[in-house]
């Protein structure tokens, strides 16, 4: 029992930031806009989270400065793919080579020097018993991302703003033609995602792990994309799908160093389930010709009003 | 006073030319801007990076070696997005390209035979198809977007090396280290210019390029694949099948990825190690792009990029910059090249306010 | 191509003479160059960047007399080939190579450098003019298993490793046969992650762990995430590795093995510009200070710290190896007879784990 709370508190650990830069994403496609610069984000939102925690030692302020870079480094990506029309599978891919080694450069004075852990939003008390540590043994971004899932999933569903920005991912010519600003919709998706990929990033040094260490989000960025479509762009599908991404990733550990039937799966399977488990769903989805469930149809193409 | 974007009624010819070379040099000089500022010789990162390795003789053979894969992939992405297949999965085929013909490899370990090398390239391409044809079942069929298929199945490739070598194909000799066995002389690419590294897939290179430049300007084939990327529904009444199109784009791009795949594990690596991967399927997009698209453009955008990576290392002995900067530019570069694209379908031009306003 | 075949070694020539032209002088006061590629980052905090504090120790030993350049983030196979021969023709005359995965690029370029000394690291494939060298980091472990075996409340270690490579088996089972000489019922739990650098991976690593039961982190992989989960969970504690970690745990690293490359690369230049180099193959350890302890943790107990300091000592005056029989093997067999210690070949192969590890998955 008490092992059982303490995966669940691991996975969740493992969850948060693929869970984070995933919903911003997930708004981001929604909106017809493909950004596979999320793990080049995530870096710079890392880097700039660990440096201001270094020098200032407030958690709250990393975050909100890590979430500003990747906001920042998401413009870039906006001006080329929005106002130039520039193809976003290639931006996507240059923001994240940028990503990787502007982190590196801003870093490198970084290095050997650790900070301190955000610290648990509840007090101690309140985690003491094993039962209660699963809850509330957790710091702020825990709770955000999911305050987070009901944030969009309402916003996309229930408010006029969402609706528009579905519009404009599902037929930007007609948005486009009843007077909304496609253009200008996107940017603000793309930098809404740019946030919160900055987000999860600064939630490494702050959450997992306390130092920098370049490439340190180690390919998360690319699962929080393929978690995306495994939720078939859908917020809660995407809770579920983080948190199974994320059992699957921590499960492979606890099996290794418990032993017992699971720890006979090769790590190699371990490691491809993810994908393979994305590409599975992406064919059942299909299958049930549900066209409700597929992605946004203007997803990865540029806009350009035909008038 | 303002400037608008107005259509043009052709496609700049000028403008795909003169942006290319216009990011290159924008590149250099931003670039050289931004390390001085942040305490680095930024003229002397410049030089380095760009210049020295064309001027030194002795870096020549190392630019070919390093282009050649990127050109042979970047060639076959050219096509498939010319016709708009997405296929960014090419990192995977020259993955599985490269394993099989591993396979092939240590399945013939000790003979010696001229037909190993082409059974081994037969091999590479063969799996480099398979593995694209993932993708392009999916699209055709179930209408799955394969730019989201064919990067999930990157990432599994990877998973597949390591499970080969660590497991079936592991070297007996190797103690104990992840990685096959070193071919035996049979199955590794001869060297074309002695006292060199330049290997057999330096000119294969060259010939894929000019070969695929031929058919796409000159044949129904290439005329198809324009036709389908640029007008779809001008495709379809002229007869063209798009699942047919769709098929032809993922199997010629996954081929040549995996022939890639063949030639760098038969020429360097003669051995599969964990390492194999080094991302020349996502440069090759880049490659892709910055040659517009055309083959015989592919192959100077696959010598620039070839030459940031070793220019890259030389600044970093000679100037002490740091490994990262490479990155840097490689994204300034492209950032400035998909920038200027715009100029090719637009022109800019400045207005008066009040005309701008009635336009709009 | 017009070139013909002449012309182009006449070139090739041309570019190898000119930086020799650029130099002072030929003769006496040539100034010695000396090469470094490493295969990650020199910020890693481990493994690279204590090769790094060795390049520096040579350039402020030797001052004015070397010159020192590196290459960092050097992937393994074709690139290092060329990132070697850049080097060499760039007048190195002496080349450090750091990691396992440059061995085939070290034998294809030094063949085509003759005039040129390479040292390869933990590689097994020497040349005419490549040396070998590597540390004995098993007896750092084996000062580590022996504060393992004392304070381990539990009596179970974890340890966290990169690939089942012989290196890093060897460094577990001296973990594992330090400890059960304190303690007979002491246990290494191993945990191969498959790579040597995802700091948020070997940190779920080390929690999974501490979750199932050990309350002692060992690592081979580059950074301090395990043992700053050790401090974080509270447990007893866990061992720097490559360089000294306490500044990320300071209350929970016991003692670090320190890789110091700086002697060693010291001693290879000062040959190379005597002109008495030669290619080794040497596999130095505490007594060289080629690895060397990291301070004790304040509550590691004085009679604990006494007997660690035994092993230590007794493995600089060779007294004492920790890899001596009886040892049996974690399925009951012997492997080693009493009395008979492990040759250095059965050590450089060792694939198979000691009695009391937990076979990994």
């Amino acid at each position: 029992m008490d092992l059982t709370l303490a995966i669940i508190v691991t996975v969740v650990g493992a969850s948060t930031p693929i869970l984070i830069a995933a919903l911003g994403e997930l708004v981001v496609e929604r909106s017809g806009v493909l950004n596979l610069g999320v793990e080049g984000m995530m870096l710079i939102g890392a880097i700039a989270g660990f440096v201001v925690q270094f020098h200032t030692g407030n958690p709250y302020l990393a975050l909100l400065c890590g979430a500003a870079a990747g906001m920042a480094s998401s413009l870039i990506f906006g001006f080329l793919t929005l106002s130039l029309s520039a193809n976003q599978t290639a931006t996507g891919l240059a923001l994240t080579i940028f990503g990787t080694g502007f982190s590196a450069l801003a870093g490198s004075s970084y290095s050997a020097r650790p900070v301190s852990l955000m610290e648990p939003l509840f007090p101690a008390e309140l985690a003491a018993h094993p039962v209660w540590k699963v809850l509330f043994s957790y710091s702020f971004p825990v709770y955000f991302s999911f305050i987070m899932v009901v944030v969009i999933w309402y916003f996309l569903h229930k408010t006029r703003a969402g609706l528009i920005l579905r519009a404009v991912g599902e037929n930007d010519q007609s948005a486009h033609s009843i007077g909304y600003s496609v253009i200008g919709v996107r940017y603000m998706a793309v930098m809404f995602g740019g946030a919160m990929a900055g987000l999860a990033g600064a939630c490494f040094p702050l959450l997992l792990t306390p130092q920098w260490a370049e490439r340190m989000t180690a390919g998360r960025g690319w699962i929080a994309v393929a978690l995306v479509v495994f939720a078939s762009w859908k917020p809660f599908r995407l809770l579920a799908g983080a948190y199974l991404f994320g059992l699957v990733m921590t499960m492979e550990l606890y099996a290794k160093a418990g032993g017992g039937v699971l720890s006979i799966i090769p790590s190699e399977l371990w490691a491809a389930l993810p994908y393979i488990a994305t590409i599975v769903v992406l064919v059942l989805i299909s299958l049930r010709r549900d066209a409700s469930t597929n992605a946004p149809a203007c997803l990865g193409k540029p806009f350009l009003p035909s008038n | 006073m303002q400037f608008r974007l107005e259509k043009r009624q052709e496609p700049s010819k000028f403008m795909a030319y003169a942006t290319p070379v216009a990011a290159v040099a924008l590149t250099m000089i931003i670039g050289a801007i931004i390390f001085s500022l942040i305490g680095y010789d930024g003229v002397g990162a410049v030089r380095e990076i760009f210049l020295t390795p064309l001027t030194n003789s002795y870096k020549w053979q190392d630019l070919g070696v390093k282009a050649a894969p990127l050109i042979i992939i970047g060639v076959g992405l050219s096509i498939a997005y010319r016709a708009n297949v997405w296929n960014i999965g090419a990192e995977g085929q020259y993955i599985v390209g490269g394993l099989c013909a591993t396979g092939i490899a240590l399945l013939t370990w000790g003979m010696t035979g001229w037909w190993i090398l082409p059974l081994m390239m037969l091999a590479g391409m063969a799996g480099g198809m398979a593995y694209a044809s993932i993708p392009a079942l999916l699209r055709t069929k179930l209408k799955v977007n394969e730019i989201l298929t064919s990067l999930m199945l990157t990432y599994a490739s990877v998973q597949l090396i390591y499970f080969l070598i660590r497991g079936p194909w592991k070297d007996p000799m190797g103690i104990g280290f992840p990685q096959t066995r070193l071919f035996s002389e049979a199955a590794r690419l001869p060297t074309i210019i002695p006292g060199t590294i330049v290997h057999l897939g330096v000119p294969i290179a060259v010939l894929v390029a000019i070969i695929a430049w031929f058919i796409m300007s000159k044949s129904v084939f290439g005329y198809r694949m324009r036709v389908v990327g640029a007008a779809p529904h001008a495709a379809r009444y002229g007869g063209f099948s798009e699942n047919k199109t769709i098929w032809l784009a993922m199997l010629v791009s996954g081929g040549l990825a995996g022939l890639a795949g063949m030639l760098e594990i038969a020429g360097p690596f003669q051995r599969m190690v964990p390492g194999f991967p080094t991302n020349y399927g996502f440069t090759a997009i880049i490659v892709a792009f910055l040659g517009r698209l055309n083959p015989l453009g592919v192959i100077v955008a696959g010598v620039v990029l070839a030459i940031t990576f070793v220019g890259g290392e030389v600044a970093q002995t000679t100037i002490g910059l740091p490994n990262a900067a490479t990155g840097i530019f490689q994204a300034m570069m492209l950032f400035f090249l998909l920038a200027g694209d715009i100029l090719i379908k637009y022109r800019v031009r400045r207005v008066m306010p009040q005309t701008s306003t009635e336009v709009a | 191509m017009t070139l013909s075949r002449r012309t182009m070694i006449k070139i090739g020539g041309a570019a190898v003479a000119l930086p020799l032209l650029g130099s002072t002088a030929f003769g006496q006061a040539e100034k010695l160059k000396i090469g470094f590629i490493y295969v990650g980052s020199i910020n890693d905090n481990g493994y690279n960047y204590a090769h790094n504090q060795g390049r520096i120790f040579v350039q402020d030993q030797l001052g004015d007399a070397v010159e020192t350049v590196y290459v960092e983030n050097v992937p393994e196979g074709p690139d290092c080939e060329r990132v070697l021969r850049e080097l060499a023709q760039q007048g190195c005359k002496l080349i450090f190579a750091t990691s396992f995965g440059f061995g085939d690029s070290v034998i294809k370029v030094a063949a085509q450098f003759p005039d040129v000394a390479f040292e390869h690291a933990t590689g097994y494939m020497p040349a005419a003019n490549v040396g070998l060298y590597n540390a004995r980091f098993y007896e750092g472990r084996a000062v580590c298993g022996t504060i393992a075996g004392h304070m381990s409340k539990t009596g179970k270690a974890g340890y966290i490793g990169s690939f089942p490579i012989p290196e890093v088996v060897m460094g577990i089972n001296a973990l594992a046969l330090s400890g059960r000489r304190v303690n007979p019922n002491f246990t290494v739990k191993p945990v191969y992650i498959s790579t040597w650098n995802d700091p948020a991976k070997e940190a779920d690593a080390a929690r999974a762990m501490i979750d199932q039961g050990i309350d002692i982190v060992a690592q081979h992989t580059d950074g301090p995430a395990a043992l700053q989960v050790a401090a974080e969970r509270g447990i007893i504690g866990g061992f720097g590795q490559g360089a000294d970690m306490s500044a990320f745990a300071p209350d929970t690293q016991l003692t670090a093995i320190i890789d110091n490359w700086g002697p060693h690369y010291l001693a290879s230049a000062k040959a190379v510009i005597d002109g008495t180099w030669v290619p080794g193959n040497t596999w130095e350890g505490l007594k060289e200070e080629v690895v060397e302890m990291g301070p004790y943790n304040a509550k590691v107990p004085a009679d604990v710290v006494a007997d660690a300091e035994k092993v230590r000592t007794g493995q600089i005056d060779g007294s004492f190896h920790i890899f001596t029989g009886p040892i049996k093997d974690n399925t009951g067999v012997e492997r080693v007879a009493a009395g008979v210690v492990m040759t250095d070949g059965e050590l450089l192969s060792m694939d198979w784990y000691v009695e009391g590890v937990e076979q990994p998955a």
